[in-house]
């Protein structure tokens, strides 16, 4: 299986370096090789917290007149932090300078400035799987001393107001394999998304069909689907959207949440060691089953597929539905989003042979630089920006949803402006106890599911699976070890 | 039209011909369509992007959007990014040209110690791949502060614009032949003088094709202003990007802001043709 293409900071944590990785690290910054292995002290990362040297009662002004700076990704979540920021300086007297940045570099600019060690950035967003990256590095402050200061944090912080699994999310011990929910808190949860079925209502209600509870009736829905919407006035309108292209990101939406649900597993832990298992018996005919649901009734250039692909196409009519992040459907939804804007619905998706809605999630998190030399301004902004104030208003006239806050979701004012999404609600309710991360940390993920996806290609693509998967374990044992 | 002979006005229609005119132009086609295909993207209005091809209403609110002339873009200040890189490309070049005219002159005309080796370090800097520094670059900038300056982006934009202006200048002294210069010290001038005024209007045009080029250089350039700026001193390459991020791809605006940041060059290298095309050819027809 050959190398893909991928971001740049993806490389500085690889071990089997690209040439730009070998060039990062001849740049003389040894952390990324020390990320790359996987048997590294538990111990790498601790740090003498600052939070115990804010003692007395809590104040906000305890930072007047600081100045910090934050990287951000250009985001709906961000529009809405950017458009309450001046509250967070009236409150505090800190004033927030931050740089902007396209999800397609902002971790590549965000690595480089952790790798520096320069502390340019003092906060930052940051996916739950960058911490598995960035945490044992020693990059990332822990958050863990500066929550439970009580001098340090509001008392109506309400940390436990956040949803169990997305705060665990963000809290790993730093070993390799082990389950996260223990360890530093090294990030806090901020938006998050689940991933659901999100279909098209006009073309589900003309055809008289149903969202599928199975994943056979998936497969034969979207096959229903790509045959009949288009003779039903639905031009060119084929089945089911998902990501297809060479990336790992195909493989945590749709994809992982359908495999953990029929008990496919990524890793084992054989005493220290991870084994890859994705060529499991479960395994296997899972993979046949996708290839041949998006080989038969996806798009056809489906390996080029990314998030804004499956997401357009829903909005343009061209999916009648797609199996990934429900906020996706959220923003075509929305009025002048789409020209379906309105005619969409969620569902939950298929249940598991057991019943499972086991539900993979991705979590915009904040995290604080370990290098910051403003971290209690820093932390002051962090809990004011995940905080009930700020993520009230941010949901409800704002587009910061999925809240990671169960009082956000509970707000009457955010059910009656989400009421508009058919059974948005009611699929994040029905998952909202099983959506967790749902592969194995560690710092391999990115290169492990990147070669992942790039064997469900050749899988799509006509390769027997088994083999396929055979090589792909094999060869992601040899590149960790 | 079709042509088998040299001279221009007397050309005999052959199938030969034909083809390869044929050729050329499918070749033509094909080496610009990306650029036809970003144009048509600039025109679509966002509810076109994602379902017509060819055939759809044009608009100009894309272009509207991304001058700053709508609402749609109020969070990307892509003017002052166009701005940006216009101080920080002509700044570079203008700087390249004070030091590496003289440094190309000295290095066509005198023999010194060590004069190969500082050659070849110059060159080092165009082959070595911009990310290999990128990093300390990065730490250093930011002890000097010169982090998302417009001097900083000068400053290392000399790491693409001096090597250029130095070996093509460099060439350019060498193929003038010295006896020039020595009547010129003879009729009384000092050697800057003869520099100035004998040496350098016969380089005129190497000097506009050196300069042309090492402006694209440093107008296109990604990774030192993607790594080493923010919000203050982006530039267009950077900054054309920020349509593509949020809930939904707004890739008329980038197609738009591409178009727009082609106008620079295209102007640059219309206004100095003239001597364009007789510095690039000067080399290839000299005896």
């Amino acid at each position: 299986m050959s190398r893909v293409d991928r971001p740049l900071w993806m490389d500085a944590f690889s071990k089997s370096r690209s040439r730009r990785g070998v060039l990062k690290t001849a740049a003389g910054l040894g952390a990324a090789a020390y990320a790359g292995n996987m048997a590294w002290s538990p111990a790498v990362g601790a740090q003498d917290s600052a939070a115990a040297d804010v003692t007395g009662d809590f104040d906000w002004k305890k930072a007047d007149g600081v100045t910090i700076k934050a990287l951000l990704n250009v985001h709906p979540y961000t529009d809405a932090l950017k458009a309450d920021l001046q509250t967070f300086t009236d409150l505090t007297g800190i004033t927030v300078e931050y740089d902007e940045f396209p999800e397609n570099n902002y971790f590549d600019k965000l690595t480089v400035d952790l790798q520096s060690g320069t502390g340019t950035y003092d906060v930052f967003m940051l996916g739950a799987y960058m911490v598995w990256q960035y945490g044992p590095p020693g990059w990332l402050e822990d958050m863990n001393p500066w929550i439970q200061n009580p001098s340090a944090t509001n008392p109506d912080y309400a940390w436990d107001d956040i949803y169990e699994n997305l705060r665990t999310a963000d809290n790993w011990s730093l070993q390799v394999g082990q389950p996260l929910g223990s360890g530093g808190q090294y990030a806090l949860p901020w938006g998050f998304e689940a991933n659901t079925i999100i279909y098209n209502t006009e073309v589900f209600d003309k055809l008289g069909v149903e969202p599928a509870e199975t994943m056979d009736g998936l497969v034969e829905l979207a096959a229903k689907l790509t045959a009949d919407a288009p003779g039903a006035g639905f031009a060119d309108m084929y089945g089911i959207a998902t990501r297809g292209s060479r990336q790992w990101a195909t493989i945590h939406p749709g994809f992982m949440t359908q495999y953990s649900r029929e008990g496919g597993k990524d890793f084992e832990l054989d005493g220290d060691t991870l084994v890859p298992v994705m060529n499991s018996e479960v395994s296997v005919p899972f993979h046949e089953k996708w290839a041949s649901m998006m080989k038969n009734s996806g798009p056809a250039n489906w390996t080029n597929y990314f998030w804004y692909e499956v997401g357009t196409d829903l909005g343009a009519g061209k999916a009648a539905m797609i199996y990934d992040a429900d906020i996706l459907g959220y923003f075509q939804n929305q009025p002048g989003g789409s020209s379906q804007a309105g005619k969409l619905a969620w569902h939950p998706g298929p249940k598991g042979p057991d019943g499972s809605l086991l539900t993979n999630q991705w979590i915009w998190s904040l995290g604080m630089n370990a290098k910051s030399q403003n971290k209690l301004a820093a932390w002051l902004f962090l809990q004011w920006a995940t905080g009930k104030d700020h993520l009230t208003m941010a949901a409800i006239d704002g587009n910061m949803v999925n809240p990671v806050r169960a009082s956000v979701v509970e707000n009457p004012q955010f059910q009656e402006k989400m009421n508009s999404n058919l059974n948005y609600l009611d699929t994040f309710n029905a998952i909202i106890q099983d959506t967790k991360i749902l592969f194995t940390p560690q710092p391999a993920f990115f290169d492990a599911t990147t070669l992942w996806a790039g064997a469900l290609q050749e899988i799509y693509g006509g390769a027997p699976a088994k083999e396929t998967l055979d090589a792909l374990v094999e060869e992601i044992q040899a590149s960790t070890e | 039209m079709a042509s088998t002979t040299p001279s221009g006005n007397d050309r005999k229609f052959t199938f030969g011909g034909l083809v390869l005119d044929v050729f050329t132009v499918a070749y033509f086609a094909f080496a610009l369509f990306p650029i036809i295909w970003i144009f048509l993207l600039s025109l679509k209005s966002q509810d076109q992007l994602f379902t017509t091809y060819f055939a759809f209403t044009p608009t100009l609110e894309p272009y509207k959007a991304v001058l700053g002339l709508s609402s749609a873009t109020e969070s990307v200040p892509f003017m002052r990014y166009f701005l940006n890189s216009l101080i920080a490309s002509f700044g570079a070049v203008f700087i390249s040209l004070l030091v590496g005219v003289p440094a190309a002159y000295a290095f066509a005309r005198f023999k010194f110690r060590g004069s190969n080796d500082m050659l070849f370090t110059l060159l080092s800097f165009r082959f070595a791949p911009e990310l290999m520094v990128i990093i300390p670059v990065y730490v250093i900038y930011q002890k000097l502060h010169l982090f998302d300056t417009h001097l900083g982006l000068i400053w290392v934009f000399q790491l693409i614009t001096l090597p250029l202006i130095v070996w093509i200048l460099r060439s350019y002294f060498q193929d003038l032949t010295p006896e020039l210069e020595q009547s010129a010290l003879l009729d009384g001038y000092t050697r800057t003088q003869a520099f100035i005024k004998v040496v350098l209007p016969l380089v005129k045009p190497g000097l506009a094709a050196a300069a042309l080029l090492a402006f694209i250089f440093a107008w296109n350039s990604f990774i030192f202003p993607f790594i080493l700026t923010g919000s203050n001193a982006q530039t267009v390459t950077v900054g054309a990007l920020a349509f593509m991020g949020g809930a939904k791809p707004r890739y008329n605006l980038t197609a738009a802001a591409s178009i727009i940041s082609l106008i620079p060059p295209m102007v640059l290298a219309l206004s100095i043709q003239r001597y364009l095309v007789r510095g690039l050819t000067f080399g290839a027809v000299k005896g």
